[in-house]
């Protein structure tokens, strides 16, 4: 029972991280029907850059927060309106997908490169601190991690519902001609959608190296789990993909017990093709997902 | 309307069929060619490369939908033909050949899964086909000796190393030449033109009656079957898989790469990138070792191409030639659905 409680305490903590991820990907694919497989590759950037500054300063890794939001947002923002925007629209679904994955290998060999294949980890006063929590232990980065993660989700929420950006944000999502007519720039907009999912990653990866050893190639076991979700939560809907994030995260942590690590992993790509073969548009996407 | 160059226009299938042959030529006049058998590995790998682009463009080129996950399939045809001959104790050629059939056999229902959906969602589909089949192969250590490799005995035994090599040299030649004949084959017929309906616009080829699913899944098991047969036979060259080289997205990445470098629309697009990246690849691995710089480089590679020639480079040299040389174009021609929506766009542009 005690495993029990502690497996799905930590599956929670998990999935609060793959669905603050999973946010940033929905809201590229909202602003411009674009899946940027290069998402869990600024993840890692953003983990490696905490760790670079904590090995440089001695700081918190928190602490690079303030640098790397902007810094990723800017990074977001530029991407957009530099390079996926000038795709030709008949073929940009496609070709954007090609071009995040080069932008994917490009930031795993430069990080290969500079910081070798070496694994890292970030050693902190709290690290090997846990906490009791309703029975069971939970270390207390991990707390610190899911906070992070959170507060960040909750941050994007407040943004997308209550100011007028996120207005903007959530027209251009829904109906991008629309939203043309009533004077908004969803150029721009969907320039600051990529700036704002981009920053989630920055968060992500800095929750990330938090609690985890990093290397340069581990991007790819994140975005296998994260298409996953968003495909099972509904491409487009992000309530849905924050849910599907949670149970599979907590899926996952279930069947680590009797399956072992590796083999509990595969409980999202068994929910994706089940997704496919049940229902191809997700279990919450709406109108968006049937298309694409 | 009669056309000025009608007289001449037997010269054009006469140039093309003398370059083919001038280019089998050169393929088949290879391994004699070169003195060291690093050369030849070279060009078994670029050979290899090309056998998979090809195959991968049954699916790219026809019908549009790109997939990032072949890698999967001819990590699974090597593996089955592996276990087929240890496990099972078949000869190498007759596993190679059960081995494809499986291959095919497995590729409709992972096609019919994930031909349900267009675009994104296909593409996710094939990555996670690639990341799902690495981890079984590597958690299964019992079967497939997992990341401490696995071993393929060599076809024939007898072989000193350069002869190896020398025969596997031509029997990729010969499955390369196979892949293409069945590509031009489909491309000039009813059903190819079907496929290439999907690749333009497949809401519109639905409505006028073209059984869409059936000809993507069908295109999609040949395809399987072309990129099975060429990881059983690297299997049976190189005689050794780890999972992490066989189930790799880099494989599947590099073959899109190939196919749209050289133009998934035409006949020697893939072959033509294979060579170009092959090489590039090989020189880069002479040039600078085994760093993670291959990966920018292929990167960097795929960035260009995707952003400057997303036609390719057959297309993009045509077009240059005919601008300079043949200014006039025939009014029946094949036009992208995104060259008109592009051509279109600038009509409206122009009227505002």
């Amino acid at each position: 029972m005690a495993l029990f409680v502690q497996s799905l305490v930590l599956g929670v903590l998990l999935g609060g991280l793959y669905a603050l991820l999973a946010a940033g990907l929905t809201l590229y694919f909202g602003v411009m029907r674009v899946v940027m497989i290069a998402h869990s590759a600024f993840l890692i950037l953003a983990s490696y850059l905490a760790w670079y500054f904590h090995r440089e300063t001695g700081l918190d890794p928190l602490l690079s927060l303030p640098i790397t939001i902007p810094l990723f947002f800017a990074a977001g923002f530029a991407m957009q309106r530099l390079l996926l925007s000038r795709l030709r629209p008949a073929t940009r679904t496609m070709m954007s997908v090609l071009l995040t994955f080069s932008i994917a290998l490009i930031i795993e060999g430069l990080l290969g490169y500079i910081f070798t294949g070496t694994q890292r980890r970030i050693q902190l006063g709290y690290s090997g601190a846990s906490l009791e929590l309703f029975g069971a232990r939970v270390a207390v980065v991990k707390l610190i991690a899911f906070a992070l993660a959170a507060a960040a989700l909750l941050a994007l929420y407040l943004v997308m519902m209550k100011s007028k950006l996120g207005q903007a944000l959530r027209a251009t999502i829904q109906h991008p001609e629309a939203a043309r007519l009533v004077g908004i720039q969803t150029d721009r907009i969907a320039g600051y959608g990529f700036g704002l999912g981009l920053a989630t990653a920055s968060v992500g990866g800095t929750a990330l190296a938090l609690d985890s050893t990093i290397y340069p190639s581990l991007h790819w076991h994140w975005i296998g789990p994260l298409m996953a979700i968003i495909v099972v939560g509904g491409l487009g809907s992000v309530p849905g993909t924050a849910i599907a994030a949670m149970v599979l995260g907590m899926l996952m942590s279930l069947l680590q017990i009797p399956l072992g690590t590796t083999w509990a992993q595969t409980v999202f790509y068994l929910a994706l093709f089940a997704t496919l073969a049940v229902r191809p548009q997700g279990f919450f996407g709406g109108r968006l997902a049937k298309r694409f | 309307m009669r056309n000025d160059s009608e007289p001449k226009r037997w010269l054009g299938p006469i140039v093309r069929l003398a370059a083919i042959a001038i280019g089998a030529g050169l393929i088949l006049a290879f391994p004699a060619s070169v003195d060291n058998p690093y050369m030849l590995t070279v060009g078994i790998g670029i050979l290899n490369y090309a056998v998979l682009a090809t195959a991968w463009n049954f699916v790219g080129g026809f019908t549009g939908y790109i997939s990032l996950g072949h890698g999967a399939l001819s990590g699974l045809g090597a593996y089955a033909t592996g276990l087929l001959i240890t496990v099972a104790g078949l000869p190498s050629f007759v596993a190679l050949f059960i081995a494809t059939a499986l291959v095919a056999v497995l590729a409709i229902p992972i096609g019919a899964a994930a031909l349900r959906v267009r675009g994104a969602s296909f593409v996710i589909v094939s990555i996670a086909l690639v990341l799902i089949l690495l981890l079984v192969f590597q958690s299964w250590a019992s079967l497939t000796g997992g990341s401490r490799g696995f071993v393929v005995p060599r076809p024939f035994p007898e072989l000193r190393r350069a002869e190896h090599h020398m025969v596997f040299f031509y029997l990729f030649a010969g499955l390369l030449a196979a892949a293409l004949l069945v590509w031009w084959v489909i491309d000039r017929s009813r059903f190819g033109l079907g496929l290439k309906a999907i690749r333009e616009d497949e809401d519109k080829s639905e409505a006028l009656g073209i059984p869409t699913f059936a000809g993507k899944l069908v295109a999609f098991v040949v395809s399987a079957a072309f990129t099975g047969l060429a990881g059983g036979l690297y299997a049976l060259w190189f005689g050794d898989l780890d999972p992490v080289f066989q189930f790799s997205v880099l494989t599947g990445s590099t073959m899109v790469l190939m196919a749209l470098l050289g133009g998934v629309r035409h006949l020697f697009g893939p072959l033509l990138g294979a060579v170009v990246v092959g090489s590039g690849l090989e020189y880069f691995k002479l040039e600078y070792g085994d760093t993670p710089l291959h990966l920018v480089g292929t990167g960097l590679l795929l960035f260009g191409v995707v952003m400057f020639v997303p036609e390719g480079v057959i297309p993009a040299l045509s077009g240059l030639f005919n601008r300079l040389f043949a200014p006039r174009e025939t009014s029946i021609r094949e036009v992208t659905a995104a060259a008109l929506a592009e051509s279109r766009r600038r009509e409206g542009e122009a009227d505002r």
